[in-house]
């Protein structure tokens, strides 16, 4: 079996526990299409944010700094 | 026993028959341990039975290590073949058990090898002088003496310490010597090694022959009494100063016991009210390197046992619900109404403060009284008993944390009061990193970097799980469909959509 993309049944009981209904049958893989365009952009965000800041690299802090604002972006 | 002494007896002939080939020798040996033999070899055997001559050093009385051993022996079965193989093991590998063997040196101590050296020096060696004050009290000088002395037939061998009487001077500035103990005149050919200095008792506790025997009872009269005290620790055996071990042993169980209120449950365990005192130590646990120090019958009373009885049980209690509210903070996602159960708690646990006021500490039936099924369900690891022992322990707070992190990386609880992993990191890392190529950055991410990727992971899938249980029930679905995720990123859309329009408007005036 090839390597999926990314552990579909983990996202699946993550998202069912915090919304506490069914899933059908593809969401998951929309689900985690959103959230790679998340990861898109708040990497993008902390790669501004240490350039500003004048750090090397991506660092843990610009990811904390730029997260609570990305997060409210992706807010629905 | 006997179960090793057949083993012996089936072996013995196999390793006879490859002794020496004596032609002549019918003969059986007689000693007690070669008995097996006569089971052997029969008369009629084509193979020669074996004489073995006393010089071979397989006598029994060549002691425990010379004891042959079988070549080919099966392992010992019984726990005394076991115990016996392995005590001559160690007695074959300890140089100086064989006392036997007179004139050699056994075993090479530094004292050998500064007798050596002594008896090298001695002869074209001087004693030392021991300091310069003492110099010109000499009549003549030293050095002129020296082409005598070394004309002279034979000198006596000097002593290589330092001159006794020189150093007991009342004008001299040496301080006195460290060593008093030994004897001032001695003739040079006495071996001074045992005579030259006291020394105190060396023996285990578990060898001497009077404890071995419960001692003559005349001494322990003070003992049986239940008030008797020992006050004196030492007692004065000839040149031997022994510590008295049974008043050592109670001191420390009376210390361990005075602080603690199981002190009752502790007697009876250890049975020292209706015992002999020198039950204790008998020999069978003794090891003969921690005597005095460390009795081999003590009872180690950890520190969390007993520390929390001598503090205020309020302050137990308090201090276990601050670790509760700990263990919450620590653990992120935790839902508000096990929140609000543990202000429950917390208002019955203050609600029963008077009446605990009288001492006597009841804080695990307290939680037993209200434990309701989250509560119940929040200890399901441990025992409440098990956590107020823990609440003293000067890791308790490292540990809990430690629980708690792990507790929230294995099994998170949602705010439906689900349970739910977290998010992998390694596909976090991979589309991280994928994401930071395409930037044209390098593909570099620290640990915490990926550790904080994985937590705002964590808040965004339990944000869109909420947004998405909201899209489905304004939708009056139960389960949630690809139309609620895409409204949900039509939201976006427009997000985007108004930056880019405000873009465009600022861009075109």
């Amino acid at each position: 079996m090839a390597q999926t993309l990314y552990p579909r049944a983990t996202v699946k009981k993550i998202v069912k526990a915090h919304s506490n209904r069914a899933l059908s049958k593809n969401v998951d893989i929309l689900i985690y299409l959103n959230y790679a365009l998340f990861m898109q952009e708040l990497l993008n965000e902390a790669a501004i944010q240490s350039k500003q800041a004048g750090e090397r690299g991506v660092t843990a802090r610009s990811i904390r700094r730029v997260s609570e604002r990305t997060l409210r972006k992706y807010k629905g | 026993m006997s179960e090793s002494a057949r083993k012996k007896q089936r072996l013995s002939p196999e390793r006879n028959m490859n002794g020496t080939p004596h032609a002549a020798a019918r003969i059986q040996p007689s000693t007690p341990f070669r008995r097996g033999t006569s089971a052997g070899p029969t008369p009629g055997d084509s193979k020669t039975p074996t004489f073995r001559t006393p010089g071979t050093g397989r006598t029994p009385r060549g002691g425990p290590a010379t004891r042959p051993i079988p070549a080919r022996r099966t392992a010992p079965t019984t726990p005394h073949a076991i115990r016996a193989l392995r005590e001559r093991a160690n007695a074959a590998r300890t140089p100086g058990n064989n006392r036997r063997r007179s004139g050699r040196v056994q075993r090479e101590t530094p004292r050998d090898i500064l007798r050596d050296l002594s008896r090298a020096l001695a002869r074209d060696n001087r004693p030392t002088e021991p300091s310069p004050q003492v110099l010109p009290r000499r009549v003549r000088h030293s050095a002129l003496d020296l082409p005598d002395v070394e004309d002279g037939p034979d000198m006596q061998a000097p002593r290589l310490s330092m001159p006794l009487d020189d150093m007991y001077d009342e004008d001299s500035f040496h301080d006195a010597p460290p060593r008093r103990s030994l004897l001032p005149e001695l003739p040079d050919d006495v071996d001074g090694g045992t005579v030259q200095s006291l020394e105190f008792g060396r023996r285990a506790i578990s060898e001497d022959p009077r404890f071995m025997f419960g001692g003559r009872q005349s001494e322990r009269f003070a003992d049986f009494s239940e008030l008797g005290a020992v006050d004196e620790e030492y007692e004065v055996d000839g040149t031997f100063i022994n510590r008295r071990a049974d008043g050592l042993l109670d001191q420390t169980i009376d210390d361990a016991l005075d602080e603690d209120d199981t002190t009752t449950q502790m007697r009876a365990l250890t049975g020292r009210r209706d015992g002999r005192p020198s039950d204790v130590d008998l020999g069978v646990f003794g090891e003969a390197d921690d005597d005095t120090d460390e009795p081999t019958f003590r009872f180690l009373i950890p520190e969390r046992i007993r520390a929390p009885v001598l503090e205020e049980p309020q302050e137990v209690e308090e201090e276990e619900r601050d670790w509760d509210d700990g263990a919450l903070d620590a653990e992120e996602g935790m839902p508000v109404l096990a929140e609000d159960d543990l202000d429950d708690e917390t208002a019955a646990l203050h609600g029963d403060e008077p009446t605990n006021v009288d001492g006597i500490v009841g804080w695990e039936s307290d939680h037993g009284s209200d434990d309701d099924a989250d509560l119940t369900a929040y200890r399901e690891e441990e025992s409440a008993l098990d956590r107020s022992l823990h609440t003293q322990s000067p890791e308790r707070s490292a540990a809990a944390k430690q629980q708690a992190g792990r507790k929230a990386k294995e099994l998170r609880i949602s705010q439906r009061g689900l349970e739910y992993p977290s998010f992998p990191a390694l596909p976090v890392k991979k589309l991280a990193l994928g994401f930071m190529k395409s930037q044209g950055s390098k593909g570099q991410l620290s640990k915490d970097a990926v550790a904080a990727l994985v937590k705002t992971t964590d808040d965004f899938f339990e944000q869109i799980g909420i947004d998405l249980a909201a899209y489905a029930q304004h939708g009056g679905r139960k389960m949630i469909d690809e139309s609620d995720v895409i409204a949900l990123m039509k939201r976006y859309v427009t997000f985007h959509l108004l930056y880019n329009c405000t873009f465009d408007i600022s861009a075109a005036d």
